[in-house]
């Protein structure tokens, strides 16, 4: 029994080079004259190469079996909850962000024990600031 | 020629105390993360380079290579003690060190694991020493018309071994060299897909893409499939007799031809790019058991099936680096991750490496050895500790590796933009993974792929403009028709390697390959 996983990403690979082949490469990629290479011709050729391996899982797909819904949308919200934390670094730095950071992805994972969220919470953030501002004399993100 | 006086300048220089301290620093953190499910040395590599900016090259890269080489043995224990591999190489470990210590011998199933591994990565090391610099001689007659053919032979052949079919590695190869393209051409210097972002005027950062499919990713879906109260699983006493603690040194030498058929097997695998330590791991244990007068022992806990396993994938390690220190192709992800690591500090892997910076090269080589040293010594002290690790919770770790990503990452990229396109990639290589398509083949082709365009645009004006010329290049054209065959060789041989594999007890969705993260 053959998935549909394939064929699903498969359309996608197709749709995806056929899009970068007549839309996006046009537009977003100078053709100077001259040279011996054109700056458009690897991405044509790679765009080329997605449409036809694309088209071709559609037709002979492997038994792959992608992960239910439930995966995905966990997984979507771990990264929810990154590109927040990213964006509340930007606003007021790593140090302030770290510790909350830890805290909500320990308790997403499931993990309750006071002792090993406040290691999580408190001895890693400033283990990294430790080691990052004062032994690598470096900058925190944000 | 071969100046001997910088093959030993380069030895000597590993025994400074700065040096061979970074050494153990390396294998005791690999042993470390390597113990842990679900950190394993990739990722760990992956999170510590941009931790040795800072380092001179030698230190840097002789700590990397100790993270990588710890996490190989590190790996081992959970597969002894939980039926649960720290890294996929050690899965073939798990069908006999789990039994063996289900009969309350863990410290001598761990313990054999131990020398096995030692003993395939001197194997390899000693070889890669030996054949390298002849290798990199050859390699430095070729033009940008055989590079360009190379590659193509790397391309075919890594997207026909990993991965689960060829079109979904060829689709995996070609988004790797796609990614590649974003920012200046190496021709014209024109902006290329950079959608007015002129942060990716210089390209994609290879820490943030890196990081970002091999790390971040891999966190998000382990930590997407974590369970709340799911069980690490039973961790087994042990019988209290010493026997049941050592390995005798009748036991280690009735292993010998285990470990020398192990050790050879992982070597040529390893050189060839895109096989990996897993296959070399299942395929020392198929042979192993084939050829034991007692095959029906194997699974059940006989110290032939972990010698056989762990010679094998460890000496994956060395012979790594072959292709990676003669031609510039990175064969596996362990071996990109250190060729970014090069480069980060001002070395170009290739042939040339050789030549302008021998010594570094043999250096390399030094620390290589000493780690093996360092990790048999480390092994011996520390796996009573790695047991206790085994049963660290997750949830501290996962957020622990998470902030150590972001600040690896904005260090290495000057800011939060790095971040984000880690971020990106990350979601991108949990996509890929779910469905199928190797991180693995995308990380090499991303790597390679401005070499490629530079060398395609160089073997063109070489050709006069016409690529029908190639013939005047009789190596390009051999290499060409390798690379056809081996397309058609892998399409031939694709239902039968799936059946090999069903055989050889990996699961369902996985294959032979060093798929993992």
């Amino acid at each position: 029994m053959r998935s549909r996983t394939d064929r699903l990403s498969g359309a996608f690979f197709l749709v995806f080079g056929l899009a970068l082949f007549f839309l996006v490469i046009p537009e977003y990629v100078e053709d100077p004259q001259g040279g011996n290479l054109s700056p458009r011709t690897m991405p044509y050729v790679t765009a080329w190469v997605l449409a036809v391996c694309g088209g071709l899982l559609m037709l002979r797909p492997t038994n792959h079996a992608a992960p239910d819904a439930g995966f995905f949308l966990k997984a979507a919200a771990y990264v929810v909850v990154l590109g927040g934390s990213i964006y509340a670094m930007s606003l007021v730095g790593f140090l302030y962000v770290s510790p909350v950071l830890a805290l909500i992805v320990m308790l997403m994972i499931g993990e309750r024990r006071p002792l090993w969220l406040g290691v999580g919470v408190v001895l890693m953030p400033a283990a990294i600031w430790f080691l990052v501002t004062q032994l690598l004399e470096r900058g925190l993100p944000g | 020629m071969v100046d001997f006086s910088i093959i030993l300048a380069g030895f000597v220089d590993v025994f400074t105390p700065i040096n061979l301290a970074f050494v153990v620093f390396g294998v005791v953190l690999g042993q470390f993360v390597g113990a842990v499910p679900g950190i394993g040395p990739v990722m760990a590599m992956a999170i510590a380079i941009p931790f040795t900016f800072g380092l001179d090259p030698l230190p840097a890269i002789a700590f990397l290579v100790g993270v990588n080489k710890g996490g190989l043995v590190g790996g081992a224990v959970p597969a002894v003690l939980m039926n649960t591999p720290g890294t996929p190489d050690a899965a073939a470990t798990a069908m006999d060190g789990y039994p063996l210590a289900q009969q309350g011998k863990p410290l001598k199933a761990t313990k054999m694991a131990l020398f096995s591994s030692i003993t395939g990565d001197t194997f390899s090391d000693i070889v890669l020493i030996t054949v390298s610099a002849p290798l990199a001689i050859l390699a430095l007659k070729m033009g940008p018309v055989e590079v360009v053919a190379l590659m193509v032979f790397a391309f075919s052949i890594i997207s026909g071994l990993m991965g689960e079919s060829l079109t979904k590695g060829v689709i995996a190869a070609a988004l790797g060299l796609l990614f590649s393209f974003v920012g200046t051409d190496p021709e014209h210097f024109t902006p290329r897909l950079i959608f007015g972002y002129w942060d990716l005027f210089d390209g994609l950062a290879l820490p943030s893409v890196a990081i970002g499919m091999l790390a971040i990713s891999e966190i998000l879906r382990r930590m997407s499939e974590t369970r709340r109260g799911e069980g690490k699983g039973l961790l087994v006493a042990d019988t209290g007799k010493p026997e049941d603690r050592r390995v005798s040194f009748a036991e280690y030498w009735a292993c010998r031809f285990t470990l020398l058929r192990g050790a050879t097997i992982g070597t040529i695998l390893g050189a060839l790019p895109g096989i990996g330590s897993t296959a070399a791991a299942f395929m020392s244990y198929a042979m192993t058991k084939a050829a034991s007068k007692e095959p029906e022992t194997f699974g059940k806990g006989n110290l032939h099936g972990i010698a056989a396993t762990e010679s094998a994938n460890s000496a994956v390690v060395g012979a790594n680096l072959i292709p990676l220190l003669t031609l510039g192709i990175p064969g596996s992800v362990t071996a990109a991750l250190i060729i970014s690591a090069f480069m980060i500090h001002g070395m170009q892997p290739g042939p040339l490496l050789f030549e302008n910076q021998g010594r570094l090269v043999y250096g390399l080589f030094g620390a290589m050895i000493m780690a093996n040293f360092i990790n048999l010594w480390v092994g011996q002290a520390g796996l009573r500790l790695w047991v206790k690790v085994v049963s660290a919770p997750e949830a501290v770790i996962f957020a622990s590796a998470l902030l150590l990503c972001f600040v690896g990452v904005s260090m290495a990229t000057n800011g939060l933009f790095g971040v984000t396109v880690m971020l990106i990639f990350a979601v991108f290589g949990l996509l890929m993974h779910s469905f199928g398509y190797s991180l693995v083949i995308f990380i090499i082709a991303f790597f390679l792929g401005p070499q490629f365009e530079k060398s395609l645009a160089q073997a063109i004006a070489l050709l006069n403009g016409n690529l029908l010329n190639i013939y005047t290049s009789p190596v390009a054209v051999a290499l060409l028709a390798l690379s056809v065959m081996s397309v058609f060789w892998f399409l031939s041989k694709r239902s039968n390697t799936a059946a090999d594999t069903t055989n050889l007890g990996v699961p369902d969705g996985e294959t032979l390959d060093q798929k993992h993260p």
